[in-house]
C-alpha cells in the first residue's frame, strides 16, 4: 500500500502545488517538471468533460480511474480546485482524504495564511509540512521495500 | 485569584462586535484617505472582493455542499446557510427580476452598521459595500449596487467557463 | 457570527490596505505599524468597554492584567495567554504560545520579516483596552518562532 504523488490544480489550470513520496519512476515525459503538470492538467480536463457527457444522469461525474499499477483519484470543489492523488491499487477510495486535504489543510493554512497569494504556487512550508505529516500517518502510507 | 464574577459575556457576541468595531476603523480610515465616497466604495468593494474569493473556500470546505444547480439555489445558500454562518442574520431573497437572473437580498438587522451613523457629508457612502465585494469575490460574478446599505441586489452575469489553458502543444 | 474567519480575513485586509497605499515601503514601515497599531487602541477601547459591563471594580494593575490574558484575550482569540510574567515594576510579560493571528503564516521562522505587521493590531487592542480601564501603557510585540508571540506591557506612571 502507497502513496505516489499529489497534484493541487487551481481553476485555470495551473498547478499550485506538487509533491511525491513514493514513486520510483519518473514519468519520462520530459525533463521538465511543468511539462508533466500541464499533460495531467490536461488529460483530467478531458476525462473530466468527457466523463460528464456520457453519464446517463448529472451525478458526480470523474472520480477516479485504474490502471494494472496505480489508481488515480480526483476531488473538484466546487471553486474549481482540483486535489489529484496517486495511489498503488490497495487504495480503493481516497475522496476522504482528499477532502480532508481540502478542508483543514489548504483551506486553514493557505486560504487563511495572508502570504499565500490566490492562485500562485504555494511555497508555505506550514502547508507543506503538515500534508508531509498527514500523507505520512494515513494507514496506507507505508513504502514497501522495492 | 480568578475573578469569577457574573461575566456571561457571550463569545460569539464579542466576535460580532470585534469584527463590527474593526470594519467601522476601516471606513474610517478609508473617509480619510479619500476625498469622494465613490473612491471609498470602490476601495471597500475591491476588499470585500479579496475576502470573498478566500471566503469562499472556507464556507465550501465546512458546509460541504456541492455546485449550485441554477442561481435560485444560489441565492438560497447565500441567505440561509452563508449569511447565517458568518453574520449570524438570514437576510430574505425578494424581487426577482422576471428572467430570473436578478434578485435582492434584504437584510434587516445588518450587523456591520450596529454603532454607526453616517454623517451627513457622506450621503453617496455605501457604508456596506464590503459585502457586495464579498459577494462578488466569492460567487466569481458581477453584483449589482443596491438603493441603500440593507439592500444588496445580485446580476448573474456569466458562467465563467474553464478552459483548457493555452499550452505548447 | 459564527466564527473567527471574517475578522481574521479582514484583519489581513486591512493590513494590505494600509501596506499597498504606502508608496515607500521601508520608510513608511513605522508609519504603517502606528497606523495600524492606532485603529486597534481604538477598537480595543470599544471592546474593553462591553466586556467589563457587567464587572465588579478591579483590586490593582496585577488585577487588570490577569482580566486581560484571561477574558479580554479569550473573547478575542478564544485562549488565554498562556504565561504572564511582571517585575512588579510595571512591566509584565504576555505570552501566547499560539498566537491566533500567526497561526496560519508560519510554524517557525519562515516568513518572520512578515511577523511585525500581524501583531500591530493586537498591540494597539491590549494598549487601547488598558487606556479605558486607566491604565496608560506602551505595548511592544516580539516574535522569534511562530506562532509564538510575546506582548510586553510597559506601565507609563501618570
Amino acid at each position: 500500500m502507497t502513496i505516489h504523488n499529489l497534484y493541487i490544480f487551481d481553476r485555470n489550470g495551473s498547478c499550485l502545488y506538487y509533491n511525491e513520496w513514493n514513486r520510483r519512476k519518473q514519468a519520462g515525459i520530459s525533463k521538465e517538471e511543468l511539462q508533466e503538470f500541464k499533460l495531467m492538467y490536461g488529460m483530467l480536463f478531458s476525462i473530466r468533460s468527457f466523463v460528464s457527457k456520457m453519464s446517463p444522469v448529472d451525478k458526480e461525474g470523474f472520480l477516479s480511474f485504474q490502471t494494472s499499477k496505480y489508481r488515480l483519484h480526483y476531488y473538484e470543489t466546487p471553486s474549481g480546485l482540483r486535489f489529484v492523488l496517486n495511489t498503488d491499487l490497495s487504495v480503493s477510495n481516497a475522496r476522504d482524504t482528499l477532502q480532508h486535504i481540502y478542508s483543514n489543510l489548504y483551506v486553514e493554512y493557505v486560504v487563511k495564511n495572508p502570504v499565500c497569494v490566490p492562485s500562485h504556487s504555494l511555497d508555505s512550508e506550514l502547508f507543506s509540512g503538515r500534508l508531509d505529516a498527514f500523507i505520512r500517518a494515513l494507514p496506507y502510507y507505508s513504502p514497501r521495500a522495492a | 485569584m480568578s475573578r469569577q464574577s457574573n461575566r456571561t459575556t457571550d463569545s460569539k457576541k464579542m466576535n460580532s462586535e470585534l469584527f463590527t468595531l474593526t470594519y467601522g476603523a476601516l471606513v474610517t480610515q478609508l473617509c480619510k484617505d479619500y476625498e469622494n465616497d465613490e473612491e471609498v466604495n470602490k476601495q471597500l468593494d475591491k476588499m470585500g472582493y479579496n475576502i470573498g474569493v478566500r471566503l469562499i473556500e472556507d464556507f465550501l470546505s465546512r458546509s460541504n455542499i456541492g455546485r449550485c444547480q441554477d442561481f435560485r439555489e444560489t441565492a438560497d445558500v447565500i441567505a440561509k446557510i452563508a449569511f447565517k454562518m458568518y453574520l449570524g442574520i438570514t437576510p430574505s431573497v425578494t424581487n426577482w427580476s422576471p428572467a430570473g437572473d436578478e434578485f435582492s437580498l434584504i437584510l434587516e438587522n445588518n450587523p456591520l452598521v450596529d454603532f454607526v451613523e453616517l454623517p451627513d457629508n457622506h450621503s453617496t457612502l455605501i457604508y456596506s459595500n464590503l459585502l457586495c465585494g464579498v459577494l462578488r469575490g466569492a460567487l466569481e460574478m458581477d453584483t449589482l449596487r443596491g438603493d441603500n446599505v440593507t439592500e444588496i441586489r445580485l446580476k448573474f452575469i456569466k458562467r465563467i467557463e474553464e478552459n483548457i489553458p493555452a499550452g505548447d502543444e | 457570527m459564527a466564527d473567527e474567519a471574517p475578522f481574521q480575513f479582514l484583519h489581513n485586509e486591512l493590513i494590505q490596505y494600509i501596506y499597498k497605499s504606502a508608496e515607500n515601503v521601508e520608510a513608511e514601515n513605522g508609519r504603517n505599524i502606528t497606523k495600524l497599531e492606532n485603529m486597534g487602541f481604538r477598537i480595543g477601547q470599544g471592546l474593553i468597554e462591553r466586556l467589563t459591563k457587567n464587572t465588579a471594580r478591579f483590586k490593582d494593575e496585577l488585577d487588570i492584567m490577569k482580566f486581560i490574558c484571561k477574558d479580554f484575550w479569550t473573547s478575542v482569540f478564544k485562549k488565554q495567554i498562556d504565561n504572564l510574567r511582571t517585575n512588579h515594576q510595571g512591566i509584565y510579560v504576555l505570552q501566547d504560545n499560539n498566537f491566533r493571528l500567526l497561526g496560519q503564516l508560519s510554524a517557525g521562522k519562515q516568513y518572520l520579516e512578515q511577523a511585525p505587521k500581524y501583531l500591530a493590531f493586537t498591540c494597539g487592542l491590549v494598549r487601547g483596552a488598558l487606556s479605558n480601564l486607566g491604565v496608560k501603557s506602551i505595548v511592544t510585540a516580539e516574535v522569534s518562532i511562530m506562532p509564538a508571540c510575546k506582548f510586553q506591557v510597559m506601565i507609563q506612571k501618570m
